[in-house]
């Protein structure tokens, strides 16, 4: 879905010619969290494929500009004055990650007079929700205060109220832990143990030190603010040193990358995933019920959307199906009706009233989408899955499985 | 040529004189250079701490935490800056930047006061820590530690880059003492070599114009030398055998 842009005056100035529309993307397509940066693609060129296969909107096809920034804040802030300035891009799309977004958001704010808007960002952090910059972002995934206030409702509901955090040292971390700490003092109880990691561990290092520490705090239950790499060591090394309480990670996680690296080579994987839950933005993938995961599934069949070749540095074994294209397509799928709202000649002012005409929308799962002045975020819901048979399904009853 | 007892005394003393000058400036510079540093890593922690604690006062007071998180995390990459954290004014830490996690002396210390801490972080290193109050503390506090390691560093560095132009100018000095120790030593070689013959061919003409014709002290004691050599009696001797001053 790269192509280079038509030497076309409009296009110069709005990010559209009578060919394409041009949305600008910057994410994790190297470093230990790449995967979430890839399948966020993957997921969104599903269906920007599927829509361009049949004429595209208006005549017009979506092409993505991508660049990487791995997942570091400087090199998105350099991408994106890139898209906006150069480029010229109609709207930036599917960002990756609080630490950059958050860098990011003072720069869109910088180009307000131009209204470039970011859509969709792959971050539940509160910055692109809220004031001074949240004009400026367009959310459709619940917040990570929803997340970890969902976490904390339900351990403590079956009385696991010992809740201690392990997150990133960076914004990402610290919007999770505040949003833990929220939720708590909601219950009149405190976070009884923290410990962190730097941006950009791997798996194959050590997370000893920081079980040590949540141990000596004596925990109930631990929730987990990062990515994958570092989340999947977290529990393999909590597991293998007796801290055998439920151990929650966020959405942001990239579930199956972590699934994969904690179950690969191991016969006793269900002892490290027994106790793992994991908190989603979107429904469950396998539940193909509901209209927009039977669409996702067959698209991405169908499609097998591949990386960006020209931002790809490490191999990278994609996921057939996972809970982060299904929201990258879920964003996509949004994108799509919005820009068709803007009818036959796309301009970037009147972009945020499009975006306002969305109400209730059906996007194809049981939530609506509704967008408003004072409501920047499409959805609400989260849900909540754990590990049966090397595969996320839905969490049932949290009492069943983890009172004790 | 062997050099003589006086020069060998004449270049220890140079020695001394380059191990005093090499041990005093060094001193001195070890403590301007620690002096400086200190003074002036402490004053620019103590800016930096005032510049985000007067930009926490908006994000506490209307902003989630993960942008004082941001915010700090673009001031720990200043060199010489290891860690800050900000507390509540209960003391509770609401952004910090420590892995794997807050150190024990720094959890159970003091949060309220506002001068300059020792600490030494087992594992971590030794580090001078700064406060700065938000919004005259009824908001919390920015606090942050400079690693006195760094300053250590940056002292031997530049002791070290002293010495080595010592030693160099030592080494020079030395060299060119020798040099100057021989062509000092060279005439009275010479001279005693004079005497030396005149002694022992007392009756013959062992005269050395080249010798005896030198203006300087040389000139004068191989004259003196030639003069004591053909009086009979040098209590009766009246002047200068040539006729120049002995």
């Amino acid at each position: 879905m790269n192509g280079e842009k038509n030497p076309d005056t409009r296009a110069e100035q709005t990010g559209v010619t009578d060919a394409e529309i041009v949305l600008g993307v910057s994410a994790a397509f190297s470093g230990p969290s790449r995967g979430l940066g890839i399948e966020l693609y993957r997921g969104a060129n599903a269906y920007f494929e599927h829509v361009n296969g049949a004429g595209g909107i208006r005549g017009r096809k979506v092409v993505l500009k991508t660049y990487d920034d791995g997942y570091q804040p400087n090199p998105a802030v350099t991408n994106t004055m890139t898209l906006v300035q150069q480029d010229q891009v109609f709207a930036l799309f599917g960002y990756v990650g609080t630490p950059t977004v958050t860098r990011v958001l003072p720069m869109l704010k910088k180009f307000q007079q131009q209204n470039a808007y970011l859509f969709f960002p792959f971050t539940g952090a509160q910055p692109q929700r809220e004031p001074p910059y949240g004009d400026f972002a367009f959310n459709l995934r619940a917040s990570y205060r929803q997340e970890t206030a969902g976490l904390v409702d339900n351990f403590v509901s079956i009385g696991n109220e010992r809740i201690a955090v392990f997150y990133q040292a960076d914004a990402y971390g610290r919007s999770g832990w505040a949003g833990v700490r929220l939720a708590m003092s909601q219950h009149g109880l405190q976070i009884v143990g923290e410990a962190t990691y730097r941006r950009g561990a791997k798996f194959s290092g050590s997370m000893r030190r920081q079980v040590e520490i949540l141990k000596q705090a004596n925990p109930s239950a631990v929730i987990c603010i990062g990515s994958y790499a570092a989340c999947a060591a977290f529990l393999r090394d909590a597991v293998d040193l007796g801290l055998e309480v439920p151990i929650a990670n966020l959405s942001f996680v990239g579930s199956e990358n972590l699934l994969k690296l904690i179950t690969e080579g191991r016969e006793d994987s269900r002892r490290y995933t027994n106790l793992l839950v994991n908190s989603q933005v979107v429904p469950s993938y396998e539940d193909t019920s509901i209209p927009a995961v039977k669409q996702y599934r067959e698209m991405m069949d169908r499609f097998d959307p591949q990386p960006p070749s020209h931002v790809l540095k490490e191999d990278y074994s994609s996921f057939s199906h996972s809970f982060v294209s299904l929201e990258g397509f879920l964003n996509a799928k949004l994108m799509v009706e919005i820009l068709r709202r803007l009818g036959d000649q796309p301009d970037r002012d009147k972009l945020e009233d499009a975006v306002f005409t969305i109400r209730d929308f059906d996007i194809g799962i049981a939530e609506r989408v509704s967008f408003g002045p004072d409501r920047r975020q499409g959805l609400q819901q989260v849900y909540y899955t754990v590990v049966e048979a090397d595969r996320f399904v839905t969490l049932k009853s949290w009492e069943d499985r983890f009172a004790s | 040529m062997k050099i003589q007892k006086l020069f060998q005394k004449t270049l220890v003393g140079i020695f001394f004189l380059f191990a005093v000058i090499s041990l005093s400036t060094s001193a001195l510079c070890i403590y301007t250079v620690d002096t400086h540093l200190s003074a002036e890593y402490e004053s620019n922690s103590r800016g930096i701490a005032k510049t985000i604690a007067d930009s926490s006062v908006d994000i506490l007071l209307n902003r989630d935490l993960s942008a004082l998180q941001s915010l700090i995390d673009q001031f720990i990459e200043i060199q010489g800056i290891s860690y800050i954290y900000i507390t509540s004014e209960h003391g509770e830490f609401l952004a910090h930047t420590f892995v794997p996690g807050i150190p024990a002396e720094i959890a159970e210390s003091d949060h309220s006061s506002r001068a300059a801490v020792e600490r030494n972080l087992p594992g971590m290193g030794d580090f001078v820590e700064v406060s700065s109050p938000i919004l005259a503390g009824v908001a919390g506090a920015v606090h942050i530690g400079m690693d006195t390691g760094l300053i250590a560093l940056k002292i031997q560095r530049a002791v070290g880059q002293q010495v080595y132009l010592i030693s160099f100018i030592f080494i020079i000095g030395v060299f060119s003492a020798i040099w100057l120790v021989r062509l000092a030593a060279r005439p009275i070689d010479s001279v005693i070599a004079y005497a030396a013959r005149l002694a022992r061919e007392r009756n013959k003409d062992s005269s050395d114009d080249t010798l005896l014709a030198r203006d300087d002290e040389v000139g004068q004691l191989a004259r003196l030398f030639l003069y004591f050599s053909t009086v009979k009696d040098p209590d009766k001797a009246q002047g200068a055998p040539s006729g120049r001053p002995i």
